[in-house]
């Protein structure tokens, strides 16, 4: 797996240095990145789906916002600035089951009680980063914020590879159950789907993928990716199948062009900046043709 | 002789395919405080037509969520097959549906229907048994369309094909026709007669009590207890009827309700 990978950053290396590819590619850890969105933006794209179709979207921005909670305990107990997982990871998850958990016994709307969460977790997070710029250069978080290529690792694309695997095996596996599921509850159980289960391992799901493209887009923006490109999706197609096809497509350009221009255009943006304004555009121009094309609107008026 | 044979042998399908019994023996069931059914007593026969009717909060839904294992409830509800189980079909109330969702109506059957993602295309037997289910309803040259760009009532002749598949052998459906229009409801009267020849046991929830009277083996009437069961056109007569939807029938002496009932009587 090692090896292969090597042989892949030498090849684009290579090339990009007889001028077939971008000449920021040259650089090795252009080609990490690269690498990165490419395992990474797929996977958000699929799961964005079901995230707009199971009206998740705010809950999912949520457990993305967490993550700089999570960032910031985990420095302040002393995991390295550029990756603490353990925190990250931890908290997370912690945060999606408990809301999780919550909703179901507190009988509050879903909305109300994210953004009780949010707001908590938001709090908790200012305050531990705040005790944390006596200590640290705080601009080092900047790259856990707002994602940095730069310090993308082999170890990175390793645990990326790993997370995309485990998250896109349940998925493509429980698709249709998850679907299923937030049509009609009760017809789901009546066909043996096991509902309750379903919606922790969504829970668990969307977290590891955050976790994961935290270095990518940075843990303010990651939640938007599992909502754009699904959106983006959602206005142009007529079938299932292009709403999944489109909407990982619409993920990989946004993941592959926010890496791309800011270094083709030398560009001192952050990655995770970009990859969402591109996203964004591609949204943009979602609305843009579906109302100039009448096709796309269906027979719905 | 072979012809004999034949019917035999026809005969001993029907009854190793028919539907199961279902008994509920004093199911009672209650929502926080609020007691919903009171010890019902109720025995579904195989093969049967059997309607539920009462008034909105009588209890029907409830009745069936029991049966489903929707709702936790007290007493036993047994079913009984006359062979090895077999399927149960459930054809929920009218389906809120996101109607902007991208899907065509394949795509949401085989969500229901099958484990392969629904993004990708269904194999073609699955597609085979989904179009020839949409068939059955009516809805076969609809296969491509849009959920969102169905009419509410064809909407609903969706979730009965839902309910078709895998062909049940106990079906329950909840207020099908609530959202049909009159070619749905032609096509859900057929159904429900097709149903019955394959010896299929229906549950089946209802307002429209002329529709009950048309199709139903056997009724019953609830409101929190058992009020009445048996033939639909014995039991469904129009005191019966206007005692069932008045709203405390139980509570009130005979005679009293009676002479109101009357006065609703003269005064409609």
């Amino acid at each position: 797996m090692a090896e292969l990978f090597e042989v892949f950053r030498v090849t684009v290396q290579s090339w990009a240095e007889a001028g077939l590819l971008p000449s920021s590619l040259a650089y090795g850890f252009a080609v990490n990145a690269l690498l990165a969105g490419v395992i990474i933006g797929p996977v958000l794209g699929l799961l964005g789906t079901l995230v707009v179709v199971k009206r998740h979207a705010f809950f999912s921005e949520a457990v993305g916002h967490s993550a700089m909670t999570g960032v910031a305990i985990g420095i302040l107990l002393g995991e390295p600035y550029s990756g603490p997982y353990g925190a990250l990871f931890g908290y997370c998850l912690l945060f999606g089951l408990g809301l999780n958990y919550l909703r179901n016994r507190t009988g509050l709307s879903a909305d109300t009680l994210i953004g009780v969460f949010l707001s908590m977790s938001l709090a908790l997070g200012a305050a531990v980063l705040l005790v944390l710029a006596g200590r640290i250069n705080v601009h080092i978080l900047e790259n856990v914020l707002f994602g940095s290529i730069l310090t993308v690792s082999g170890v990175d694309i390793a645990l990326l590879a790993v997370v995309a695997l485990l998250v896109t095996v349940p998925m493509v596996l429980f698709y249709n159950r998850f679907m299923l599921a937030s049509f009609n509850p009760a017809l789901a159980q009546v066909r043996q789907v096991p509902v309750k289960a379903l919606d922790y391992l969504f829970v668990i799901l969307v977290t590891l993928v955050t976790v994961a493209s935290v270095k990518v887009i940075g843990a303010i923006l990651v939640g938007a990716l599992l909502v754009i490109p699904a959106a983006a999706a959602k206005i142009l197609a007529t079938s299932l199948s292009r709403f999944v096809g489109l909407s990982m497509l619409f993920s990989l350009i946004a993941t592959l062009c926010g890496i791309l221009i800011p270094m083709e255009m030398e560009l001192p943006i952050p990655s995770g900046a970009a990859i969402i304004l591109v996203a964004g555009s591609l949204f943009l121009l979602s609305v843009l043709a579906r109302s100039l094309l009448p096709g796309l609107r269906g027979a719905v008026t | 002789m072979n012809a004999m044979n034949g019917w035999f042998k026809r005969g001993a399908e029907a009854i190793a395919a028919a539907g199961p019994q279902v008994q509920f023996d004093q199911v009672s069931l209650q929502y926080g405080q609020t007691r919903v059914l009171e010890r019902i007593d109720l025995t579904l026969s195989s093969a049967e037509v059997h309607a539920l009717v009462g008034p909105n909060g009588g209890g029907k839904s409830s009745l069936v969520r029991g049966l489903l294992g929707l709702a936790p409830h007290r007493g036993t509800i047994k079913l009984e097959w006359p062979g090895s189980p077999g399927q149960i079909g459930y054809v929920p109330q009218a389906l809120e549906f996101d109607r902007s969702l991208p899907m065509s109506v394949i795509d949401f059957l085989a969500a229901m229907q099958t484990r392969r993602p629904a993004f990708l295309r269904p194999a073609r037997r699955q597609r085979q048994q989904i179009v020839d289910a949409l068939e059955r309803v009516g809805l076969g040259s609809k296969a491509e369309r849009r959920m969102g760009d169905l009419s509410g009532g064809e909407r609903q002749r969706v979730m009965m094909a839902q309910g078709l598949m895998p062909e049940p052998k106990l079906l329950i459906l909840d207020e099908p026709m609530a959202a049909l229009d009159e070619a749905g409801v032609a096509i859900f009267e057929a159904l429900i007669g097709e149903l019955k020849a394959e010896g299929v046991t229906l549950l089946w929830v209802e307002h429209d009590l002329a529709a009950v009277r048309r199709l139903a083996d056997r009724v019953t009437g609830l409101n929190r207890r058992l009020l009445f069961s048996g033939d639909p056109a014995e039991e469904l007569t129009p005191e019966r009827v206007l005692d069932l939807f008045s709203s405390h029938p139980t509570q009130r002496p005979r005679k009293v309700q009676q002479r109101e009932d009357q006065k609703e009587v003269i005064s409609g």
